[in-house]
């Protein structure tokens, strides 16, 4: 069979990185691709190489057989070559519709939205997912729900190659498992499908052939059939064996830290406020927040970290209120670490330097001139501990990647000790082997005796790890689950908004 | 290590290369601009050098406009460090006129060694007031401060027309808009004989004290924080409205400071026309220094060399009055050209 896509020895440099390090890739029609390795390995690099989104410095691509060179995305999907990124380029204010009908191919610009038009720029959402109604905003729609429409708007374009960058990070296990369908359609209708994953689950769910990445190059490549799940994390992770945290013992102590009582904050644009919450978390105890995204679990982060205002009730930790009487929480210490979601908009400076951006609690604690002494040390002993590549402590956070920033925030949150942590998809975006280490600090700070609420996209993670599991859909709380009682579907239930029996 | 070395030469060629070639590329333009006016391009470009830094005379001049575009460009900086917008130089600099004079006029008779600092530091509280006002509303009420900035500058203006048309007029002025002549105890002197006053020593003391806190204190860190992030800000404790309403307070005094300054020294009493642009002036001096103090002090100087010489020409050269302007408008739009192309090669480098 001759592949769709033939890639020799590709090379992408970012000034003195080489991301991209002679790669060899071949990707074949009526198969799914599962493209996976940690943080870095440059996955996304090579797949938007291939999209025309970056150019490319050494090395040939070809298509059926004939090279090529995309100057832009543009010339990729003329090319057959379609791709869905983790970020989406759909245009909020307008409407489902309009959103498919601006990237449909055929029309030339002065023809109107003709009825025919219309019906084929529809056909393919109606098939992913009847229920979306093409006159709503895609500002109003969830995150999972924009993820179908992202995918048809590239399948409108009548792609050979189907490009997906970690596809299933923001959707439920039903949605999910229902795009792993899609996926298991696309293939069968002889398209090349590429899943760049982090997680094996949609591995095991869907892959024909599996590719490994490691430091910019394939390391690893061959059919699924011949591998079992612990094969392919052990050619995920090389010879570093991943210490996967063991079940973590009871809570300590079954006195309430961190204490949430009818909490309510202001609607945002960011999804629902919370509403009328109430949840403790005992000291040693780990407390799972599922939901889909943007059902409060942000919102409900934000307010205890003082970056919302509170309408009303109130949080305490160890029976100090955190909440002010103007309804923002007074000076935030670091007695409550906080793991914000997307590193880069809402837990570090991007034009500041790395040293700066983990000694930002202890900023109000400098002297008025001058670093302290110790501040470069400290970045450095601290980047080593939670391997932050590169170790550079001048390095300006911006040129982090999303991954390694993510490792820089946890560094900085959770290297003290504190009394709670409240934790935001601290391990989206990281590799199996950093994953793992974050569940580990996590664990750690837990068993010392830390409040911990976990908001987790993934319910394994939180099935595994937490003690109990507490639902929000649409802001308020469904009910919490002891881990005992929780199963997969039960959750997911929940997290539609199905009150659960057992709550 | 070659790389490093490499490296080196080449942070050297990106900091020294962009200046030079935008002075070439603004040499051109403004040949090309005397060529169409009628003169001579190369001898009036010689001349325009000599006006401005030629004899002690000219230079004296040069510093003479340096002053107030300094503290003008100061005055834009400090929002700027915390991400704000200011273009409010003009209003604050007029404003700041407006106080010192008052406390002139109501105590004429004072000794110097009260009335002058009375008067300068009257100056600078003014321009601060002048400067709050749109801190606070873009600190607690999320106003845009460039456009506040921006019209209050005509409130400043037609503040100083209101009071020397009217009841500031002196009426031993026989209808000319101006308040009485300072007394001798409420000027300004001048530095060593020449018109060159205490406003010069004032901005380059306050961009020097500026370059060490926004580098090396805690406060440069808080702000460069807010600028960079607001979440990140709010998250550690740190107000933004609060930051907010200190740098445009600040700043609005040094706003202030270059007005009394020009009254007390230059002018001599306070009547329209006090500034040039200045204010305007020191915004773009301001941008053009990438906000660092230390460059704006260069960038002060040049462009202040530039409008001396400008008034100088016209007198001696017979070239329009407007010439000053359109070659200053030419000299920036030159820079952020240059820089702008400096820029992007950097990155596509990088």
């Amino acid at each position: 069979m001759t592949p769709a896509v033939e890639m020799r020895g590709v090379v992408k440099r970012f000034g003195a990185v080489i991301a991209n390090d002679g790669v060899d890739l071949d990707i074949f029609p009526g198969e799914v691709l599962a493209l996976i390795g940690e943080n870095g390995a440059g996955k996304s690099t090579l797949m938007r190489v291939l999209y025309g989104f970056y150019g490319r410095d050494g090395g040939r691509i070809a298509i059926d057989g004939r090279a090529v060179s995309f100057a832009s995305p543009v010339d990729a999907m003329a090319a057959g070559v379609g791709m869905v990124f983790q970020q989406f380029s759909l245009v909020p204010a307008l409407s489902v519709l309009e959103n498919l009908l601006v990237a449909w191919p055929q029309a030339p610009w002065w023809q109107g939205r003709t009825r025919p038009q219309v019906g084929r720029s529809l056909a393919w959402l109606d098939r992913l997912a009847p229920g979306i109604d093409s006159r709503r905003r895609v500002g109003e729609l969830a995150v999972g729900e924009r993820q179908v429409v992202e995918l048809a708007k590239v399948l409108n374009l009548d792609p050979r190659v189907v490009i997906l960058d970690e596809p299933t990070s923001v959707l439920t296990p039903a949605e999910a498992s229902r795009l792993h369908g899609f996926v298991r359609d696309l293939a069968a209708q002889g398209k090349a499908v590429v899943l760049i994953t982090h997680k094996i689950a949609d591995v095991t769910a869907c892959a024909d052939r599996i590719a490994v990445m490691r430091r910019g190059r394939v390391t690893d490549e061959g059919p699924m059939a011949e591998r079992s799940p612990a094969a392919i994390v052990s050619a995920m992770v090389g010879d570093a064996a991943i210490a996967e945290p063991s079940r973590p013992p009871a809570p300590a102590g079954s006195t309430p830290r961190l204490q949430i009582l009818k909490l309510s904050t202001v609607a945002t644009h960011a999804g629902c406020p919370v509403t009328d919450v109430t949840l403790e978390v005992a000291g040693g105890e780990i407390v799972g927040v599922a939901g889909v995204i943007g059902n409060g679990q942000v919102a409900l982060a934000e307010a205890l970290a003082g970056l919302e205002p509170v309408v009303s009730g109130d949080a305490t930790l160890d029976g100090a209120s955190l909440v002010s009487r103007r309804g923002h929480i007074p000076t935030p210490s670091d007695a409550l670490a906080y793991i914000p979601e997307r590193p880069i908009d809402n837990a570090v400076v991007g034009d500041l330097d790395l040293a700066v951006n983990l000694d930002l609690w202890r900023l109000s604690r400098q002297p008025l001139f001058g670093a302290r002494p110790d501040r470069a040390r400290r970045a450095f002993d601290l980047l080593a501990r939670f391997d932050v590549r590169p170790p550079d402590p001048a390095l300006h956070a911006a040129a982090l990647s999303g991954g390694n920033l993510q490792k820089l925030v946890i560094a900085r949150e959770l290297s003290g000790t504190p009394k709670a942590v409240v934790a935001c998809y601290p391990t989206m975006g990281l590799d199996v082997v950093a994953a793992a280490a974050v569940r580990r600090t996590m664990l750690e700070h837990a068993a010392h005796g830390a409040a911990v609420l976990w908001l987790s996209e993934d319910l394994d993670d939180l099935l595994m790890l937490a003690h109990r599991i507490a639902v929000l859909h649409c802001g308020r709380l469904v009910g919490v689950v002891p881990r005992a009682a929780a199963t997969r579907d039960g959750i997911g239930r929940m997290m539609a908004g199905v009150q659960s029996d057992a709550a | 290590m070659p790389r490093e070395g490499k490296s080196r030469t080449k942070a050297l060629a990106s900091a020294v290369l962009p200046p030079l070639v935008m002075a070439g590329v603004f040499l051109l333009v403004a040949g090309g601009f005397f060529l169409s006016i009628g003169k001579p391009p190369l001898r009036t470009l010689a001349d325009m050098v000599l006006f401005a830094v030629g004899d002690a005379y000219s230079l004296s001049e040069t510093l003479v406009k340096t002053a107030p575009i300094l503290l003008c460009a100061l005055a834009t900086l400090l929002p700027a460090r915390l991400g704000l917008v200011s273009v409010g130089a003009d209003g604050q600099l007029f404003v700041g006129a407006i106080l010192g004079t008052a406390v002139v006029l109501a105590w004429p008779a004072a000794p110097a060694a009260l009335l002058l600092p009375a008067t300068l530091l009257a100056g600078v509280a003014g321009g601060a007031m002048f400067g709050l006002v749109p801190g606070v509303l873009r600190g607690r009420l999320d106003v845009n401060e460039t456009i506040t900035t921006l019209l209050l500058n005509y409130v400043g203006a037609l503040l100083v027309n209101a009071l020397v048309y009217g009841p500031w007029k002196d009426p031993g002025n026989l209808g000319w808009p101006a308040t009485a002549a300072f007394p001798p105890a409420a000027t300004l002197p001048g530095l060593l004989g020449t018109r060159v006053h205490a406003g010069l020593l004032f901005g380059l003391a306050a961009a020097v004290v500026l370059a060490v806190v926004l580098a090396r204190s805690r406060w440069g860190t808080e702000l460069a924080v807010l600028r960079g992030n607001h979440k990140v800000g709010r998250m550690i404790g740190l107000s933004f409205p609060r930051q907010a309403m200190l740098v445009m307070t600040l700043g609005g005094g040094l706003g202030g400071l270059a007005g009394i300054c020009e009254v007390a020294a230059i002018q001599g009493r306070l009547q329209p026309g006090l500034s040039v642009g200045y204010g305007l002036t020191g915004f773009l001096v301001a941008w053009l220094s990438g906000h660092r103090p230390l460059p704006t002090i260069v960038v002060s100087f040049l462009i202040g060399g530039l409008i001396a010489a400008g008034d100088s020409l016209q007198l001696y050269a017979k070239v329009p009055a407007a010439s000053a302007t359109i070659l200053q408008g030419l000299l920036f739009a030159t820079a952020l050209a240059v820089g702008g192309v400096a820029g992007r090669l950097r990155r596509a480098d990088g």
